[in-house]
Parts: C-alpha cells; structure tokens; sequence
C-alpha cells in the first residue's frame, strides 16, 4: 500500500472510530455509573440524525448543532426519569429487556413517520467539498478550489471529504470536552467514583441516582453530537441505529467494561481495522485474495473483538472485579 | 425423618399455586396431554379465529424456536440476542442439502445439527466467559457476525447473497412428500417431544442446577458447582431448539430468507417468549402463537404498523407484566384477596406477600 | 492444639497428621497497601479457629485467600496436603471446604427446600451432571436430605416457601444448611452473626457448636466477642496483616499485644 492510500484509509479509520467512539462514549459512561445496557443507544442516535435533518430544513444546519444535543440531552433525562429508573431494582435481563423494547418502539415510531427509506440529508454549503492533501514539493493546479493541507510523505497530492474530516475533529472535541468534565468538576468527580467502585454506588443515597440522570443525558446530548455531524456520512435510516450500536458494543466490551479510555481506544482500533482491510481488498488483485478480503472486510471488527476476548477477556483495559 | 418433612410436599399444591419441583409425574404427563391435544387440533379452530392452516405450521415452528430460547432466558437467566445465529444457520444448512444433497429431510437436518452445535460451541465459548451483560451484547454481535458472513459477496455464489437461498427441493420423509398438512403434523410431533424434553430437563436436578445459575451463580460456583459447564451445556440446548426450529422453517417453505438470520429474529424470539412468559414453558408457546398470529392475522388488519404496536405491547409486558401472559392469573389472584408465597420468578420480592415471622433487627 | 503465629515459616509443622489447612508465608498486596505480609497459620481437624482483629487487619483478605477467591502474591495454602493454588472456587468446594459470607448468600426466589437440595446434589453428583431422567420427588435422596437438615435448622415448616421471604437471620441459617448438605470438611464463616439479635446469635452459636460436633473443622472470623469465646477452641489475632496473638480463648483474652491493637486502632 503506497503512502497515499495508506493516509486515506487511516482518515477513513479514525472517521468510523469517530462515529463508534461518540456511541461508545455514551454507553460506557451510561453502563459505568449506572449498571445499564442501553440497547436504545442507537435508537438515540437516530432520533438525534432525524431531529437534525428537520431542524436543518427548517431552520439552517447551524441551529441544529446546538438544538440537537440539547434535545436529546432532554431525551435522555426523560428515558431515566421516567422509565429506566424503575428498573434499578430489577434484574439486569429486565434492564436490558426494557431498553430494547424502547429502541424497537423509537425504531418502529421512526419508519411509520419517516418511511423506511434513507432520507436525504443535505450538507450545509460550507460543509461540502474536498480538503487537499498535498506532498512537499508537488504542484497543485489552482483550479481546484477548497481547503489546502500540505502534509509531508504525499505523493503529488490527495482529497479527502471535508465533512469527514470535520467530524474527526468535533469527535475530538467532545471527548476534549467530557474529559475535562470529570477530571476538574465535582460533578465528573462523583461520577468518575461511581464509575470506579459500582459497589459503592448502590450503597449511596437518592441525590447521587439523581446526579446519574444527568450523566445519562449527557450520554444522550453526546450521541445527539454523533447524530448532527455523523449523520450526512452514515445516512439517516430507520435501520441505521442498529448498525452502528453493534460496533459500538463491541467497542464497550474491547476497550473494558465502563472504562473511557478504553472506549476512545477501542473505537479507533475498529475504526482502523475496518478501515484498512476495505482498502487492502479494494486493492487485491488476486481473485481469492479479493474474495477473502472483501468477506473479512464484513467481519473484521467481530474478529478483532474474537482475539481480543480471548487475550484479554476483560478487555483492553478492563479491571478484575468490576462489572464480573 | 421423612415422617416429619412429607406434610410440607403434600401442601405444596394447595394454593393452586406452583410449587416447581414437587409436582408429581402425573400432573406432567397430563399437562403434556393437554399441549398434544391442543396442538393437533390446531388446524381445527385457528381457521375460525381468522388464521389458515400454514399459520398453525409456523406457530409450532416458533413455539420449538421460543421453547429453546426460555431454556436459556428464563431457567438459566442469561438474554440471548444471536439466537438467529442458530435458526439462521440451520436453517441454511438445511436449505444447501436440499438443493445439493438430497430432497430427503433427515439428512438435512442432521447436517444442521451438527453445524448448529459447531456454532453455538463457537458463540458459546467466547460469550459465557463473562457475566450475563457480556452475554447479551456479544450473542448480538457475533450473530451479526454470521449474518455478515454469509451475504458477504465472497460466499454469495453458495448462500444466494440477498436474495436468500431458492431453488430447493420440495422435502420429502423417507420417501414420502412433505407438503401442507403432513409438515405440519411432522412439526407438531417434534413439538410434543422437544416439550417433554424440556419438562424432563425442567424436572431433573439439571434443572434445578439451571435455575439456581439465575437465581445466585455465586453462591452456585461455592457450593462446589461448575456453573461454566451448566452455562454451557444450557447454551448449547437452547441452539439444538433454535436450530431444529431452523430446519423446520425450511422444510415447511422450501426458500432460504436472508431474514432467518437477521438480528430481527432474535429479537423476535426474545419478544415472543417475553410476552408469553420466561421461565415457564408454556408461556414462550404462547407467546410464539401470539407473535405469529400477530404478524400474520393483526398486520392484515392494522397494517404496516403492527410492528410498531408488538413492540409497544412488549414494552408494556416488561414493564408491568415481567411474568409475561401466561402470569395474569396471578394478577387476579392477587387482585382477588389471595396471597402468594411463591414469587417463583423475580430476584426482587413482592413486599407484600411476605410472612412477617421474624422482623429483621438491621435497620 | 498447637500452631505457629511466628512469621517464619513454619517448617515444623508442614503436613503434620492432624493439620487439616495449612498456610505458609502468604503475602497480599492491594496496590501500596499491604494486606497480608507472610501469614503462616494452621488448622487441626476439628477444631474452631476464630480469627479475630481490627478492621482492616486482613481478616477477610486471609478467608479470600484460603478459597482462590484472591491469588496470594507469595506463600500457599495447603488443604488436606494438597496445594489450592490454581483451582476454581467449584474446585476447591468440591475438596471439602464451604463457606459461609458476610452477606447471607442464598437462592432467593427457590424454596428453602430447593435451596439445601442444590447444596445436597453437588455433594453427590459433584461438579457437573446432565440427569434428564432423574426425578426430584419427595423421595430423592437429596430431598431427603434437604427436609432432614432443615428440620435441624427449625425451616422446616417454611421448606415450601421462597428463600427472599426470610429474615436475616433465618437466610443466615440457611445458608449454614445449604454449607451443612456439601458436607464439608472445613467450614469457612465470615461473621456469622452479623446483624442478628442477641437471640438469634445464641441459637445460631448453639447451631454452629452442634455441626462442630459432628466432626466439621470450622475458621470463624467475628467480631463479636460473646460469639469469639463462646464457640471457638483457638484463636490468632490478626493486626495490619500480621498474626500477633494466638492461642486458647483465656491467653489471647489477656495477651496485651492484643488489647493495644484494638484499642489503638479504634479507640
């Protein structure tokens, strides 16, 4: 693979870990404080995909970016308070019974309104277009317009989307932003407690399950982010929570149980895995090799999650004792 | 010893209630009668209530499917989300003998069985290492997995991609034709078996061991207990269900569909043994009745919808009815004046039935 | 009823014939914090052996260790001349140790019947079996055995009745029944009396006596003194993961080492 195809491919990578690492971020600080499997995740995220592409016909991309996670933070807020909370007490099965039977009713509700067709979801003007990547010393027409990068290995010169790229970097910023979050407020401080020792929380009083209702809107104000900007990429379709929720499981569990460095970690080694055996297949020549590839393409981060739960069955950075 | 102990069984019944284990065999055998009788005839009246006779056909199919799939749930308390893995697979293998093979439907099935077992050990293996939320996430994905595989265009050439698998050959049974009614017998037997093998199961101290996984693996694995293997072995039954209930599908409409695999379906035999009733092995046949006539009889009335109204009706069943249906009785027991000191099913007491004897001297 | 608290280790006493456990050197460190550094102590058969101590002085950590639930950094333990070290708890069970936890671990939503049955049939079908065609009727042997040690335990007119319905103290004895059907050879009890009333401790102590009688070897942690001198036959106190006291109930009762690691841990 030369250097070229290799640098798009790795951009490629980290764009799918941005998706997977937002979704993921979400369901481990959910699972982390609060002992719950979100199967509605996904569904979140296309509630946040959907609002998004209303709000931008309507009112303008921009009023989405900030409506959005709003909403949905509002969403989330909502989901705990007035469902998932009652099942604190209930056996996990029955968590994880509740929330998928509310992804299936969001999912359902989505295609009576919304058909089961993808809907077009038009970027904003100053969102369209290439970025160019171009090699030291190489001469590019003055023709192309767009965003211009000079990036040292390239041979001649390269595009790659600029929304992909922005979503890159807005993922960035949210886990820039979550991070700072709960390593210098009270707030992330308790909640970086529970998430440490979930033994302890079960002993604490009413205020602090409170306070987790909070961490789960913020799970859903970030896939609310995920929704906005991931949405024009992955499409918006009543089938698109689903797929993205599985990869982001898996995220959850190869990065560790509840562990957000593993998420962030975990996503990107997806990201790239699926990324770079797309690209090594699109490359093949041989016709067994392509057919191997292509298939392992669909299966790859499955894989990924097979070797690491047989090395590490607690996952990247899980710890004994929690969450057994 | 026994002197003293043997009132305790003979009560055990008198509240018309179940007291699990210490039924006698009789009472089995008569339940198992009542199934038999009412499965048979099921032809007979389902035309009445609106559905066709191949509707019945499904309904067994599914009550196989949903069967199994309590064995896991509801007696060993671990959610399976990849159980289309198991009905998926078998269901293709089944398909390939036909088409390739040989029209006969033993084979066939016994290809599957094999394959299935080779699957579930697969699934198994790398998802029952780890707690019941591990479990439900990682069957999910690793059913994902197969169904990625097998509409991958690698293998498309051999599964028919997209299109699922066609082409086959109209089954047969030693000879004879397996179409309309006799599949339907055929399934209805299997049916009547695979439920005295679960009531067995149910019975035995397996079953006993199985239900204790739900209720404490801890204190399981500390009384000497190798919960792994019971894990296990519960897993790997539960897939022989699914995959029998694959096979089954395929004998009855000789076509492949890409959906067999599907999360979809997993979800839906989560769906319909929740709405039946986990932990009981009447309730997940219930519920696969009701989930086929559902999709079948209520979509012609309400229309495209009908998913959207299963999936409220499931909501509402975990949220105030976790007993599922086939737990109403209980309901207006309670409602009518009655107590109950067997909360057969929920790690989380009902406070009210409780028998103050001793007050707790912890506040 | 002779044992070693030296912190050397105790190369006298190794596979002694009346020693059933036997730990040598074990050593456990959670982080900076040590837990355990080079315990060496030793069980005979049949004895009661309390351990005893302030909080945080290992008691819990050393009753982990002696089942695989933790991995000792250094040292072994030894049960009946066999080394643990590697078995799965189900294992280690199986070799004729049961234990008993803080928080009554019970079954709680199968009768008590169901409860002590389960115990019953992995003492005589041990680790794993598949039985579809063996019936649990009131005349199983493990249901016999069951009813039998429930009459012993006063449960027996609530066999029928879920375990979650229970008070505290009854759940405490249950599980004292469900630890009675594996037979064990040694009982392992993590403050059996927690949380019970003056009454219920008495009756749980004249229980605990009476399994003793029958030939269990028992290692009791409490912190109830009553219960410490009434049940057991020896003692070692630990402080700060090490053994400083050991001996009969009267010497450890007026050892001064002992007196100062209570008063000067919690005043």
């Amino acid at each position: 693979m030369e250097f070229n195809a290799f640098f798009l491919n790795f951009l490629t990578g980290l764009q799918l870990g941005a998706i997977y690492a937002l979704i993921a971020l979400g369901l481990t600080l959910i699972f982390g404080t609060l002992g719950v499997v979100n199967f509605a995740h996904g569904a979140l995220y296309m509630i946040a995909a959907y609002a998004a592409v209303l709000i931008s016909r309507s009112m303008g991309f921009t009023y989405a970016i900030f409506i959005v996670p709003a909403l949905l933070f509002l969403v989330g807020l909502l989901m705990e308070r007035g469902l998932i909370r009652w099942f604190y007490d209930r056996p996990h099965t029955d968590q994880i019974l509740v929330t998928f039977g509310l992804a299936i009713v969001i999912e359902e509700a989505l295609k009576w309104i919304f058909g089961a067709n993808n809907i077009p979801f038009a970027l904003p003007s100053w969102g369209s277009g290439q970025v160019l990547f171009y090699g030291l010393g190489a001469t590019v027409p003055e023709a192309i317009p767009g965003l211009r990068i000079p990036m040292p290995g390239i041979e001649g010169f390269t595009f790659f989307p600029f929304w992909r790229l922005l979503l890159i970097g807005v993922s960035a910023i949210v886990v820039l932003g979550l991070f700072v979050l709960l390593q210098f407020t009270r707030f992330g401080l308790v909640v970086r407690a529970g998430m440490r020792d979930p033994q302890m929380v079960s002993h604490l009083g009413i205020n602090v399950t409170q306070k987790f209702a909070i961490v789960f809107g913020l799970a859903a104000a970030i896939a609310g982010v995920a929704g906005v900007f991931g949405g024009p990429v992955t499409q918006v379709s009543p089938t698109v929570g689903l797929a993205y929720l599985v990869p982001s499981f898996l995220v959850v569990v190869i990065g560790g149980m509840g562990s957000l460095l593993g998420a962030l970690v975990a996503a990107v080694l997806l990201g790239m895995a699926s990324a770079f055996t797309t690209g090594f297949a699109a490359l093949a020549v041989d016709p067994f090799m392509k057919g191997f590839l292509t298939a392992l393409q669909q299966i790859v981060v499955y894989l990924v999650a097979v070797v690491v739960l047989l090395v590490r069955p607690r996952g990247l950075f899980g710890k004994k004792g929690v969450f057994e | 010893m026994s002197d003293v102990a043997k009132p305790v069984y003979a009560g055990a019944d008198e509240r018309g209630g179940r007291a699990g284990m210490w039924n006698g065999r009789g009472r089995d055998l008569v339940v198992v009668a009542i199934i038999g009788m009412v499965t048979f005839t099921m032809p007979l009246w389902l035309v009445e209530l609106g559905g066709y006779e191949a509707l019945a056909t499904k309904i067994v199919i599914w009550a196989i499917f949903a069967l199994g799939f309590d064995l896991l749930l509801g007696f060993t308390g671990l959610l399976s989300f990849g159980h289309a893995a198991f009905f998926g697979t078998a269901a293709y293998i089944t398909g390939l003998s036909l088409k390739h093979f040989s029209s006969d439907v033993i084979p066939a099935m016994a290809f599957a069985f094999v394959g299935t077992l080779l699957v579930a050990l697969f699934i198994g293996f790398l998802t029952l290492r780890r707690t019941g939320i591990y479990f439900s996430i990682l069957t999910l994905a690793f059913a994902e997995m197969i169904h990625a595989l097998v509409l991958s265009s690698t293998l498309q050439r051999w599964t028919g991609g997209d299109n699922g698998l066609t082409g086959l050959h109209y089954p047969t049974l030693l000879g004879m034709n397996l179409r309309g009614i006799a599949v339907f017998y055929f399934c209805a037997v299997i049916l009547v078996i695979m439920f005295l093998v679960a009531q067995f199961l149910k019975r035995s101290p397996f079953g006993l061991m199985l239900r204790s996984i739900k209720e404490n693996p801890m204190r399981l694995e500390y009384t000497g207990i190798n919960v792994w293997a019971y894990k296990m072995m519960a897993f790997l039954i539960s897939a022989m269900y699914a995959g029998l209930a694959g096979s089954l599908m395929v004998i009855y409409e000789p076509y492949v569909a890409t959906k067999f695999l599907h999360w979809s379906t997993s979800g839906e035999v989560v769906i319909a043994t929740v709405i039946g009733g986990a932990s009981t092995l009447i309730g997940p046949m219930i519920g696969a009745a009701f989930l086929m006539y559902f999709e079948n009889v209520v979509q012609g009335m309400i229309g495209e919808q009908w998913r959207l109204i299963l999936g409220l009706i499931f909501a509402a069943i975990v949220i105030f009815l976790p007993g599922g249906l086939i737990d109403i009785w209980r309901v207006v027991w309670r409602a009518t004046g009655h107590k109950l000191l067997h909360g057969r099913r929920h790690n989380v007491p009902d406070m009210e039935l409780t028998e103050p004897r001793h007050t707790d001297p912890r506040p | 009823m002779t044992a070693t608290h030296t912190t050397e280790p105790a190369a006298g006493h190794a596979r002694g014939g009346d020693d059933l456990l036997v730990i040598r050197g074990v050593s456990k460190r959670f982080g900076g914090l040590r837990a355990l550094s080079n315990v060496n102590l030793t069980v005979e058969h049949g004895q009661i052996h309390a351990i005893i101590g302030p909080n945080g002085a290992g008691k819990s950590t050393l009753l982990n260790c002696m089942i695989g639930l933790i991995d000792a950094d250094e040292g072994e333990v030894v049960f009946d001349g066999k080394p643990l070290k590697g078995l799965s708890p189900h294992n280690i069970m199986q070799r004729g140790i049961a234990r008993v936890f803080q928080t009554p671990q019970v079954f709680p939503g199968m009768s008590l019947l169901d409860n002590v049955a389960i115990a019953a049939l992995a003492k005589m079908n041990g680790q794993f079996r598949i039985d579809p065609f063996v019936y649990l009727s009131p005349t199983h042997p493990a249901v016999e055995e069951a009813s039998e040690i429930l009459r012993r335990l006063g449960l027996l007119k609530m066999a029928k009745y879920d375990a979650a319905h229970l008070s505290r103290g009854d759940k405490r004895r249950l599980e004292l029944g469900i630890c009675m059907a594996c037979k064990p050879r040694l009982m392992l009890l993590d403050e059996p009396t927690a949380g019970m009333a003056r009454h219920d401790t008495n009756r749980t102590i004249d229980l605990l006596r009476e399994i003793s009688a029958t030939g269990i070897t028992m290692i009791v942690i409490e912190h109830d003194m009553h219960v410490v001198f009434s049940l057991a036959d020896v003692i070692t106190c630990l402080a700060q993961g090490t053994p400083i006291a050991f001996g009969k109930p009267e010497e450890v009762r007026g050892n001064p080492k002992v007196r100062e690691a209570y008063l000067g841990s919690s005043h």
